[in-house]
């Protein structure tokens, strides 16, 4: 408990200090959430059956058996369960913080599992204490699994300097590039190590999964959908980073990530990726407010057209007068997860 | 004497009930019924013997005729009892017994001590006396039959009771004791007891032969029941001819009495008649005779004063008597001319005498003719007794009436216009009842009947209106409407004065025989009714029309599917520019604007935007259908409220909710258009099916690209009224509308 606290309490100020005004916009508050909400701490310890043997299976299975789920805190919301796990993680070599919504229906039944990617400078507490997404959740019977944004305390030069870079701004990419090749293994994370957790440790159908996300988890949703074709059933964005390789922010950290090489780059770009998409039939549903400070970062207009030419189903709403905040995403947050539902639970 | 022949033929009655042995022998013949009861049935046999023989000793004295009817009731207590019911039986001989002392039949007893039974012997001859007697104690034996009635009626009414105590007793000691059933000996055989004695005997499992043995009970009891059932039956129907027998012999004699009388009356009238206009003509003989008697003896006084007085004179002087002689010559002269008149005045001989008896033969002959029938009383119409082409017409008659025949007379009801006489028609029938046939449907009819026998005719009924049923609706099944859970059927009257009300019958058409059920909704006062439905069936519906005379034949069917919701374009409403296929659910635009033909521009029709409604059921559930659509065609569809303005565009005020797609420069563009306004938002895949979802529960329209089961928008709209289907057509092309189609899944969603 001390460690996780003085984590929050080590990250926090030098974040808050490096942090522009516009982090404000962005995300701030939450972080506060996060320390009030840690009051209780469960140790969880995690049986795994000792029959099959450790020997042929890959490292990171290997790993996972080991891994340990320490229950953060557990809040009954809509007949269900509002969770925060910590647990090691072995790709991002450091200790992990991820959220799960368990609806009623989980208690008796496998259910399809939704990820939510967060934006910018987010924890996992942002997502579960302002969309109020819990009521759909619930509805539905999905288990919802927020993680963080970005590896923690890893101590790596330079990572906590800029709100939009490093901690809290993991890209949902893997770094080739030194120092940060080590521990920014988001993508990996997002869509290997963490769905095992998730698949080993709570009653999820893994057949059953989808994904979306927000501003740069926006971003992180689509390049994971379009990376991976099928393994997700539906893709749902709100204000996606659209065309990270032409945004201010992500064309600084791809570079410090991926490198210059901007082919690179291209891997981990949405509109990229579509044009050369050639999996599973997809339905894309993208809102964007109107009066996002951030709408020309964002670049959906792109993304749309690159959708358009190789007739990629997006249903994409500009919504009137909505910013880039959580309110925009609270207001529409029911509309996702129905698509979602749509699909996870046909 | 007279007691005797009161009973005498009241035995050779006995041939009623030898009726019975038709029925008896059946039933006690058969073998089942030996075996079970062979003591009663030879008992019965005796009986029966001996009631035949009661046939022989003519004149048979009471006391053997109430033996044979204590015979006959047993007999009809064992018919009817079945089985140990003696005791039943000799109730009823005790209850016979005093009633037997008076068998005489009351009314007819009574009669001979009847003063006009005597006046009428003095006439009849004491032959015909006899005769009479005869006859009317052949109806003592009435109070026999009534006896056999009281007897069977007794039975009767215990036999319901009875056959259901029939059920064999469970043997249960013997269940357990006994283990074969020898068939040769017909006996159990116990396994205790040594089974060498039916070594070579067929033997069976006693629960089998127990088995079989109460199958054939059953069987056998099931017969009976079936046999006491037909006997109920008959003796009913005995009853009722014995009623009517009974009334019609009373009704005879009633007039035969009354005729009687009337004769007597008559006859008697002329006697005294005939005394005295004897007497009156015997005094007017006699008082002429006198008259000339005394006339008589006055001439001779006079022949002989004049005789004196002429010898007299000739003993007188002879001047004297020449004188006088002169005188008496004129007096006797005078008295000479006078005739004597010496022909009898009145003739003693008695004059022919015709007796008129020319209206008594009358009377006579009218003992066995009837009198003319009165009118009959004509009965109203009896509710569901017309067809479309026929009514049953009924009336009565007076009881006392004989009718050999009667007229019916009718003729349409006409609508008042005068001079123009609808003709008449006339049936003669036997029955108090006819079906006139070949009528007109749901007209009015009206109907009178004379009743007609030898004596002539009587007068006619008072008229009564009856009415035909109407002719079969004719479902208009090209504007069948329906949903899920309703349709809503139109038909026409197919008659052309009203109708009372309408049923409409549906039958789910495949279902299995035990669900066909026809569901019927009655009272339908319009040509249109909702009907709630079942989801995903089909439906048969029959449409009938109703009036006073009864249901008309069923419509021709319509189907209806329940899947999906079932709508037709609004022609009304279609926009002048607008063609709409054969089958109703192409809407096409033309590349040559038709010149607007103004005329027809009404109300209903849209006049600016080229568009139609469609006419979706009025039931504020789910409403799904799809829209095919060109990609590069400019469409509007959507929902919108009937009263939307025909001048403004779908979706340009707030009557309307609508997808509008326009397609410019290689670009789509897709609105969701309310009040003029439209969210943003682009779709990068152009629908080419469009699903459109009404949901009235959630308040919610929704769009939906069918083929990737896209969700491209939802309305929140405030459906406080219905709305209907609208869609319309900026563009040259054509729009198809698929109806009556499955509400997809992922539709379910929103």
């Amino acid at each position: 408990m001390g460690a996780a606290v003085s984590r929050v309490d080590s990250h926090q100020p030098q974040k808050r200090n490096v942090s522009s005004c516009r982090m404000h916009c962005v995300e701030s508050l939450c972080l506060i959430f996060a320390v009030l909400s840690i009051s209780h701490l469960y140790i969880l310890v995690f049986f795994f059956p000792p029959g099959s043997s450790a020997r042929g299976a890959d490292k990171k299975k290997r790993i996972s058996r080991r891994m340990a789920l320490k229950q953060v805190s557990s809040s009954k919301s809509f007949g269900g369960f509002q969770k925060v796990f910590e647990h090691d993680s072995v790709e991002l070599k450091c200790k992990m913080k991820f959220a799960v919504y368990l609806p009623p229906k989980a208690e008796s039944a496998k259910c399809p599992v939704l990820y939510f990617l967060s934006g910018l400078t987010c924890t996992e507490q942002n997502f579960i204490t302002k969309s109020g997404f819990q009521q759909a959740a619930s509805e539905h019977g999905l288990i919802v699994i927020a993680p963080d944004t970005s590896p923690r305390g890893c101590n790596i030069k330079g990572e906590d300097d800029s709100w939009d870079f490093g901690t809290g701004a993991g890209f949902y990419v893997d770094a080739t590039e030194d120092p940060w090749k080590t521990n920014y293994r988001m993508y990996s994370y997002v869509t290997e190590e963490l769905p095992q957790l998730v698949n080993a440790n709570f009653p999820v159908d893994p057949q059953r999964t989808s994904i979306f996300g927000h501003s740069m988890g926006g971003h992180g949703a689509l390049i994971c959908t379009l990376k991976n074709p099928g393994k997700y059933k539906s893709v749902s964005a709100f204000a996606p980073i659209c065309n990270p390789m032409l945004c201010v922010w992500s064309k600084k950290a791809f570079g410090e990530f991926l490198g210059p090489d901007q082919n690179k780059w291209k891997a981990y770009d949405a509109t990229h990726l579509v044009k050369s998409y050639t999996g599973s039939q997809l339905d894309i549903l993208i809102d964007q407010g109107k009066a996002d400070e951030f709408y020309d970062q964002l670049l959906p207009e792109n993304f749309i057209a690159a959708c358009t030419e190789k007739k990629i189903p997006v249903v994409f709403r500009l919504q009137e007068g909505y910013d880039h905040g959580y309110y925009f995403i609270a207001t529409f947050i029911a509309d996702h997860i129905r698509h979602h539902a749509k699909y996870l639970n046909a | 004497m007279e007691e005797d022949a009161g009973e005498e033929p009241g035995l050779g009655r006995c041939t009623a009930p030898t009726d019975f042995h038709f029925y008896h022998m059946d039933l006690y013949d058969s073998d089942s019924r030996l075996q079970v009861l062979p003591e009663e049935s030879t008992g019965v046999r005796r009986e029966a013997v001996q009631a035949e023989r009661t046939y022989e000793p003519r004149g048979a004295r009471e006391g053997q005729a109430h033996r044979a009817l204590h015979e006959e009731a047993d007999e009809l207590v064992h018919l009817y009892g079945l089985e140990d019911d003696h005791e039943l039986g000799d109730e009823i001989m005790d209850e016979d017994t005093p009633r037997l002392g008076t068998a005489e039949y009351p009314p007819y007893g009574v009669k001979r001590g009847d003063p006009a039974w005597e006046q009428r012997d003095w006439r009849l001859g004491g032959e015909a006396a006899e005769a009479e007697d005869l006859g009317f104690g052949g109806w003592g034996s009435r109070g026999q039959c009534q006896d056999l009635r009281e007897a069977y009626r007794y039975t009767h009414g215990r036999a319901s009771e009875e056959y259901e105590c029939y059920v064999i007793p469970e043997e249960e000691d013997e269940e357990e004791a006994a283990d074969v059933f020898c068939v040769t000996c017909k006996i159990p055989v116990r396994a205790v007891e040594n089974l060498d004695a039916h070594k070579e005997h067929e033997v069976t499992p006693l629960n089998q032969a127990l088995e079989s043995a109460k199958d054939e009970i059953h069987k056998n009891m099931y017969k009976l029941e079936k046999q006491i059932i037909d006997m109920e039956n008959f003796a009913s129907h005995l009853e009722e001819v014995f009623i009517t027998v009974e009334e019609n012999f009373g009704r005879q004699e009633q007039n035969f009495e009354s005729h009687y009388n009337e004769i007597l009356e008559t006859l008697a009238q002329k006697y005294e008649e005939k005394i005295q206009a004897l007497g009156q003509k015997k005094k007017e003989k006699l008082e002429a005779l006198y008259e000339q008697l005394v006339s008589c003896g006055e001439n001779l006084d006079t022949c002989k004063e004049l005789m004196e007085t002429i010898e007299e004179m000739c003993h007188e002087e002879k001047v004297d008597f020449l004188k006088d002689a002169v005188a008496m010559a004129d007096r006797l002269g005078q008295f000479l001319k006078t005739k004597t008149d010496v022909e009898i005045s009145a003739q003693p001989d008695f004059e022919e005498q015709t007796l008129d008896f020319s209206d008594v033969e009358e009377l006579m002959g009218s003992i066995n003719s009837i009198p003319a029938p009165s009118a009959p009383v004509i009965n109203p119409q009896a509710p569901n007794s017309a067809t479309g082409s026929s009514v049953r017409v009924c009336w009565s008659l007076y009881s006392d009436d004989t009718v050999e025949s009667y007229q019916l007379s009718y003729r349409p009801v006409g609508d008042g216009s005068p001079g123009k006489d609808q003709a008449e028609f006339t049936v003669t029938v036997k029955e108090t009842y006819c079906s006139v046939k070949n009528l007109m449907p749901n007209t009015q009819y009206e109907f009178w009947v004379t009743a007609q026998n030898r004596a002539g005719s009587s007068p006619s009924s008072e008229r009564a209106v009856y009415m035909t049923a109407p002719s079969p609706p004719i479902i208009k099944s090209k504007e069948i409407r329906s949903c899920e859970e309703a349709a809503l059927i139109c038909w026409e009257s197919g008659s052309l004065n009203p109708v009372d009300s309408y049923t409409v019958e549906l039958t789910q058409a495949e279902a299995p025989q035990a669900w066909g059920v026809t569901e019927s909704i009655v009272g339908i006062p319009t040509c249109e009714a909702l009907v709630q439905l079942q989801p995903r069936q089909n439906y048969t519906i029959y449409v009938r029309a109703l009036n006073v005379g009864g249901p008309s034949a069923r419509s021709e069917p319509a189907t209806v599917h329940t899947t999906g919701s079932y709508f037709h374009l609004n022609k009304d409403t279609c926009h002048p520019w607008l063609t709409i296929s054969e089958d109703g659910f192409t809407v096409m635009r033309s590349e040559r604007k038709t010149p607007m033909r103004e005329p027809l521009a009404s109300n209903t029709r849209f006049t600016r935007c080229v568009a139609v409604l469609g006419n979706l059921i009025p039931v504020r559930g789910r409403h799904y259908w799809e829209v095919e659509v060109d990609e590069c065609l400019d469409y509007t569809i959507g929902v919108a409220f009937e009263e939307v303005p025909r001048h403004e565009d779908l979706g340009a005020n707030r009557l309307s909710w609508c997808l509008r797609h326009t397609f410019a420069s290689s670009r789509h563009k897709y609105e969701f258009l309310h009040n003029k306004t439209s969210p943003d938002t682009r779709i990068t895949v152009p629908p080419r099916r469009i699903g459109v979802l009404l949901d009235y529960a959630n308040s919610r329209l929704s769009f939906f690209n069918v083929d990737i089961s896209q969700h491209l928008h939802s309305f929140s709209c405030e459906l406080h009224r219905l709305v209907h289907p609208c869609f319309s057509l900026e563009k040259p092309g054509c729009l198809k509308i698929r109806n009556g189609i499955p509400m997809p899944k992922h539709v379910t969603f929103y």
